[in-house]
């Protein structure tokens, strides 16, 4: 095992493989607040992606909501639960990584799951952790609660899929750290399936081999957003680059939003994969379960978001979520708008970061017609 | 990592010295005919002499399955100047062929040195420099064959879905979502026979070739496999062993149970078995 640096644990860590960070790395943010699960996202990656035979189950990218929706099956608690108990604090994380945790004989500790785990994509949907007893009413973090989570593969700077496959079927671009499967190595040990801890690699029964996200590298290399990303109406997502914690650039969005203003957060940090998308954590959620999934920066992130209207700067990357299909390399707030520029520093996109204000008459004279209170 | 390889490589070789002296030598006896030879149940096995390979669990590299099932394979060779073929048996309860997520297919190879007359490779698929052939027979293969290649429908009953882009479009158009078959992948189909022709120097470079010589057939039947694997003494293939009557080479065997769980490098394994080519 080499030593590696995993900034999100903030220690070097064991890796079968040397660090060798990719020259620009593949990332994504999520704003849970936002997200309603509405699946489109979900829908706009199966039919662009996986409507072969052998994909009907696949869903690179699905939305689950939490405590207890998961795809596949238990997933997340399935993986916790064989990691057992770990110290949580950070910034120097002291618990295992799953690499740690391997067992003799093996490179990583994983599970693979029953093909029946996936038998219901959406279990759990809107279920939330209890009743609200007659008269009680919410307060913050809510006593009760759910919150969705979008998923899609985490395209990890030490990925567990390629460290467990044993043929080198799985690579990771050196320039832009997307992670690939090679559906012609590939023999369909599964072993990436078993190594993955988000399972987010699936077996194609119908190919005998298995496949996986591919962070829509050909959209990407045209300078253009993940489907998932480009077609979600809620605007809770951005996908771009972001840069290692010792190279942070403050005017690339991604790297304002994890690394300088630290509101959006890994999921599962203490895995050890380094995984490249980020969750604003949801502000309702009581931190003690967020801590868990995102690390222990929670608290923070919650204080810090729920301070935006006051920070400028962190208004306007949030409010350049959606705002344009082409990846936003840089960006600056420009009097009462924010600016997104390409990797060439030209202007892609413009967006006001409060929305005007119209007021309509209620009678239009000119139609002569009244019209109805809606927006 | 290397250093990691090279130990793990020589602790393989004193297992494989180890095992060679208790090992029974097989030999390939002279029979007649000419052709392949792929049938399990013909009468012309009972002209050699089986032969027990005791079979390890793969505990050299990761991955691993320490209580691999197999235990033992009986091991039979003939050949009949053109053929060499190799009837391999062993008790295994149950009948794996399906392959989905969870469930894994029973497989049995053979292995040969490329160059039976020079330094021997590693008994663990070979090593740089000291390349190895491997015949590998797939039960899933097999059941491609004589019952057809898996359907969506055939795996999974209750499966629907509205339509599938070689419905709506031409087989060119509709290749990039057909994924590792449309490359071709020759783990996913077997085409004309259940095993697979390839050739390896170490861990992870197992390769299929690009010319498949070896034949063979399997039968289940009472809870114990009867596996035929062959391949013609001599062709043109460079990746291949050319035997001659007279020569004295190795043997080594890898066998997968699949109703336990065992795929890749997660196998039951023999060190090398002294093969002679009867004249």
């Amino acid at each position: 095992m080499a030593k590696v640096y995993n900034w999100q644990i903030g220690r070097e860590m064991d890796y079968p493989y040397e660090g060798k960070r990719p020259e620009k790395q593949f990332g994504m943010i999520f704003d849970t607040n936002k997200c309603i699960a509405c699946q489109t996202c979900t829908v706009a990656c199966k039919t662009t992606w996986t409507t072969g035979r052998g994909q009907e189950y696949m869903y690179w990218n699905n939305v689950e909501t939490k405590p207890y929706g998961y795809y596949p099956l238990g997933w997340d608690v399935n993986i916790l639960d064989k990691l057992g108990v770990q110290e949580m604090g950070g910034p120097v994380y002291q618990g295992k990584t799953l690499f740690d945790a391997a067992p003799t004989g093996e490179v990583i500790l994983g599970y693979l799951p029953d093909d029946i785990d996936y038998a219901h994509p959406n279990i759990g949907e809107d279920d939330c952790t209890g009743l609200m007893t007659q008269g009680a009413h919410l307060t913050m973090p809510h006593m009760q609660w759910m919150f969705y989570l979008p998923r899609i593969c985490n395209h990890c700077t030490y990925p567990a899929c390629l460290a467990a496959c044993p043929r080198q079927s799985i690579y990771k671009r050196p320039e832009d750290g997307i992670v690939l499967l090679d559906q012609s190595r590939c023999r369909g040990y599964r072993e990436c399936v078993r190594g993955c801890p988000y399972k987010k690699v699936y077996f194609n029964a119908h190919t005998r081999v298995s496949e996986k996200c591919i962070g829509c590298y050909p959209a990407v290399e045209g300078g253009r957003q993940t489907q998932c990303t480009m077609t979600c109406i809620g605007k809770i997502r951005i996908q771009g680059f972001l840069d290692a914690p010792d190279k942070v650039s403050e005017d690339n969005p991604l790297d304002y939003l994890v690394h300088v203003k630290k509101v959006a957060l890994p999921l599962y940090p203490q895995f050890g994969l380094e995984p490249n998308t980020y969750y604003i954590p949801p502000i309702h959620v009581p931190p003690a379960y967020l801590r868990q999934m995102f690390g222990w920066g929670v608290e923070q992130a919650i204080a810090t978001y729920r301070k935006v209207s006051e920070d400028p700067k962190l208004l306007g990357a949030l409010t350049l979520f959606g705002a344009t299909p082409e990846i936003s390399h840089y960006f600056r707030v420009d009097g009462d708008s924010v600016v997104g520029y390409d990797a060439k520093q030209a202007e892609i996109a413009r967006v006001p970061i409060k929305e005007p204000v119209v007021i309509r008459e209620v009678y239009d004279s000119k139609h002569r017609a009244f019209r109805t209170n809606i927006t | 990592m290397r250093a990691r390889l090279s130990a793990a490589v020589l602790s393989a070789l004193v297992f494989w010295a180890c095992g060679a002296e208790a090992q029974a030598p097989l030999t390939a006896v002279r029979v007649r005919g000419a052709g392949p030879i792929v049938e399990p149940t013909a009468s012309v096995w009972k002209q050699s002499r089986a032969v027990k390979v005791a079979m390890l669990p793969q505990t050299v590299t990761p991955p691993q399955k320490p209580d691999a099932a197999i235990k033992e394979l009986v091991v039979r060779a003939i050949h009949n100047g053109g053929w060499v073929a190799f009837l391999i048996e062993w008790r295994d309860p149950t009948l794996s062929n399906r392959i989905v997520l969870d469930n894994f297919g029973d497989q049995v190879a053979v292995q040969l040195p490329l160059d039976p007359k020079g330094a021997v490779p590693s008994p663990m698929m070979g090593n740089a420099g000291g390349r190895v052939n491997i015949m590998q027979w797939r039960a899933a293969f097999q059941n491609d064959i004589e019952v057809g290649p898996p359907t969506v429908q055939g795996l999974y009953p209750n499966a629907w879905a509205d339509v599938y882009p070689d419905e709506l479009m031409s087989a060119a158009d509709a290749r990039p979502y057909t994924g590792a078959l449309g490359l071709e992948n020759p783990i996913s189909r077997g085409v004309a026979t259940a095993v697979l022709d390839q050739m390896a120097e170490g861990w992870g470079s197992m390769t299929v070739k690009p010319d498949q010589h070896a034949l063979g057939r399997g039968t289940w039947r009472d809870g114990v496999w009867r596996v035929v694997i062959t391949r013609p003494m001599v062709s043109d293939d460079v990746n291949a062993p050319r035997l001659l009557p007279g020569d004295r080479t190795v043997a080594g065997f890898a066998v997968w149970e699949g109703g336990n769980r065992e795929v890749g490098a997660r196998k039951a394994w023999a060190p090398w078995v002294p093969l002679v080519i009867g004249r």
